[in-house]
């Protein structure tokens, strides 16, 4: 049969089948739920019941003029902040293990390791470090003399409970950003670097005017992951805090299931999601506006 | 700029991907497909009248919350009961997230015959279960009209319990506290002895939120004298004032906390930690229900040092105590109906369930078998039963999205408590308002 068809509908015909079945995964388990989410927000859905009236921009005025809804981004500014000061981090550690030192497969490996660790142990791990009576953190800190220091309650003071909970991520994630710097290291040929010795730059300079412009994209990418990652954070407060101290650390995506499941408030849930979706969006165009600047 | 392009392309691939992520709860579970949803619908129908005609039989499929049962005692329970009905295929499914997940599977049209209840409005009960009014049960049950709807019963609990203090009696003998206190400043006198003794007096478990819920329910029924204040609310703009019941008891755990009787900071709880603090001695009470009992015997406690006596909310000496179900069972009208109810009686009358988790039974006449129950039955206390919740005030607490435990946390930390209730009942007013109610 296929014979019989000219060379160039054959490969038409190769072509299409090949990409028909991941298209049509990518329809079915993305596409089609983002449209749902999508239409389901202009509804009052509660999640159970056969119907669902449309109401309109109900929900999105809801959304933005609720302070309850909205104003809970504050709480995932510190793990923006943090995820900033984790990718600073990340590089120089990139940077150092990819030098020659002794046992840099070791480092690279007990930095990496937290990444590979399931969010919900990681969580209920540092439950016991910052437990106020009984952790591990205040324990240290009291031993070392820091005793005003040791009866911190790292997860009850509404001030710290973010950035505590921030820096959780910071230990997990950190090693997974310093990977992919460090890949991107790897790439840069060592020729440049020898050239600019010779050239007599040191060290601040073949970092600012060789490496940093070769691993401009990779900053970039890993950027992209920190703010989706503190936008969209949600298991560590979820195990952690559940939210508290009155609502402290309670993240937008945890208001989101909390909306949905517990408030049966579906329509207004996929509302917020979208918003969420949105968000992400302005984000990240105004990161890319920021470091597309000069131009390329 | 080819490169652009591709980049923003790329870009918006992966965000879809995202939205799938974060879109999860409300795609995922929409079921909304009639179609799909009808058609298994109309053809167990048919099973589930067939069945309902002839003998006992068939496939029962029981979905459990009980995870930690199903390998153990529930076979034990299937050995009995399919000896009784030997046509009965029964099976157990366990499940964590119990009412998400079931509400989920609900929507979807199918599930399994035997269920427990979840949290829906009770005039849809009939959309999806089967009335429960003829199973013959041996005597009166508690909570009959809980789970009803236009003279049908559509649930039945599985047990039923109340709450109060939770003590370890060794940590009383060591304070030197020889009587149970029967007024609040009895108790709070206990307290002080305690925390003298270096003992931390009750266990609040506080940042879990859900062990305050003692404090949303169950001491302002103690102090309203009934259980209708939580269906009350509906009927005001300000359900939430120093004076009322609400404000009482939050003042009351405040109190507490601010003289020191709870956990060192109430902020760092360990709930499975506290369990064997209790157990050893370390904290002296628990304000929680009695299924907490067990939990304790388990963490190491003698069974005879741990008691259980109601909580004296004023010094008035009238003996209060909530009286709570637990899960409801239902039947899946589209089920194996009469296999289902077979079982359901099973489960109540005769699997020993109420005892092994520590329940006071669902059938009014059982005395429970369990030593601090009776102790507690002890003290004579009038038992409040739940009413009906009103549907009006759950709509409004969701419209406001108010969790109720998260305000007890926030009032008993702010230095302003008053500005807290002043936030919460705007919000409720404002909710209450635009549902027109």
């Amino acid at each position: 049969m296929l014979g019989k068809m000219s060379l160039r509908s054959q490969k038409r015909l190769l072509l299409f089948s090949f990409v028909t079945v991941p298209l049509l995964l990518l329809v079915t388990f993305a596409y089609y739920p983002a449209m749902e989410l999508i239409r389901l927000s202009f509804t009052n859905w509660n999640g159970i019941s056969a119907d669902k009236a449309f109401i309109g921009w109900a929900n999105y005025k809801e959304v933005f003029s609720n302070p309850d809804i909205f104003g809970v981004f504050r709480n995932n500014v510190a793990y923006f902040v943090v995820g900033i000061v984790q990718n600073i981090v990340a590089i120089y550690f990139a940077v150092v293990l990819n030098s020659k030192l002794k046992g840099k497969k070791f480092f690279r490996l007990l930095l990496f390791l937290p990444y590979i660790l399931n969010g919900v142990a990681v969580a209920y791990l540092f439950g016991y470090v910052f437990d106020t009576t009984s952790g591990s953190l205040n324990y240290l800190l009291g031993q070392l003399g820091f005793d005003k220091l040791a009866e911190t309650s790292w997860l009850g003071n509404t001030s710290i409970v973010n950035y505590s909970l921030a820096s959780i991520g910071f230990w997990r994630f950190m090693g997974f950003n310093m990977v992919i710097y460090l890949a991107a290291l790897q790439s840069i040929p060592n020729d440049l670097y020898e050239a600019a010795s010779i050239d007599g730059a040191n060290g601040w300079q073949k970092f600012f005017y060789i490496t940093m412009p070769n691993i401009y994209k990779i900053i970039e990418l890993n950027l992209f992951l920190t703010v989706t990652g503190a936008l969209e954070v949600f298991d560590l407060p979820f195990v952690l805090t559940k939210g508290g101290p009155g609502g402290a650390s309670e993240t937008f995506v945890m208001k989101i299931i909390e909306t949905a499941f517990q408030f049966n408030n579906y329509g207004l849930a996929s509302a917020m999601s979208v918003v969420l979706l949105l968000f992400v969006i302005i984000v990240l165009s105004i990161q890319r506006y920021l470091l597309n600047r000069k131009g390329d | 700029m080819k490169k652009r392009i591709s980049l923003i392309v790329s870009i918006f691939v992966m965000l879809t991907t995202l939205a799938a992520c974060s879109g999860n709860g409300g795609s995922t579970s929409n079921g909304n497909e009639p179609a799909a949803s009808k058609e298994p619908t109309a053809s167990t129908q048919g099973d589930g009248e067939e069945a309902a005609g002839s003998d006992i039989s068939g496939e029962v499929v029981f979905l459990t919350h009980r995870t930690d049962m199903v390998d153990t005692e529930y076979l034990e329970y299937k050995k009995r009961f399919e000896e009784k009905y030997p046509n009965v295929d029964l099976k157990f499914e366990g499940i964590l997230d119990y009412d998400a997940t079931l509400k989920v599977r609900m929507a979807s049209g199918t599930f399994p015959d035997l269920v427990m209840v979840p949290t829906i409005p009770n005039n849809e009960l009939s959309e999806h279960f089967a009335p429960l009014n003829d199973i013959e049960f041996s005597g009166d049950i508690y909570f009959a009209d809980l789970k009803a709807y236009e003279g049908n019963m559509y649930g039945v609990s599985s047990g039923a319990s109340t709450v109060g203090i939770v003590y370890n009696k060794k940590a009383f003998q060591q304070a030197g506290i020889t009587e149970i206190p029967q007024t609040y400043d009895a108790f709070l006198e206990a307290a002080q002895k305690l925390k003298d003794a270096g003992i931390i007096p009750l266990a609040s478990n506080f940042k879990d939120k859900w062990p305050l819920d003692a404090w949303v329910y169950d001491v302002p029924t103690l102090f309203a004298e009934t259980t209708a204040h939580q269906n009350n609310r509906a009927g005001t703009d300000t359900p939430y004032t120093m004076d009322n019941e609400y404000g009482k008891s939050w003042s009351m755990l405040r109190e507490l906390y601010e003289k020191g009787f709870l956990e060192k900071d109430i902020n760092s709880t360990n709930w499975e930690q506290s369990k064997k603090d209790v157990a050893s001695g370390k904290f002296a009470m628990y304000l929680l229900g009695n299924w907490v009992i067990n939990q304790v015997i388990e963490n190491g406690a003698a069974s005879e040092d741990i008691g259980f006596f109601p909580f004296p909310v004023d010094n008035s000496g009238k003996v209060k105590a909530p009286l709570n179900p637990d899960w409801f069972y239902g039947v899946n009208k589209d089920g194996n109906v009469a296999a289902a109810k077979a079982f359901l009686k099973f489960l109540i009358e005769e699997s020993g369930y109420d005892d092994y988790s520590g329940f006071i039974s669902t059938l009014k006449s059982k005395e429970p078998k369990l030593g601090q129950l009776a102790e507690f039955n002890g003290y004579n206390p009038t038992f409040y039963e739940p009413v009906q919740p009103v549907d009006a005030a759950t709509q409004i607490q969701n419209k406001a999205q108010l969790d109720q435990a998260a305000v007890v946390q926030e009032f008993v930390l702010s230095k302003e408590p008053q500005k807290v209730l002043d936030k919460v009942n705007a919000s409720w007013a404002k909710a209450k308002k635009d549902l027109g109610l």
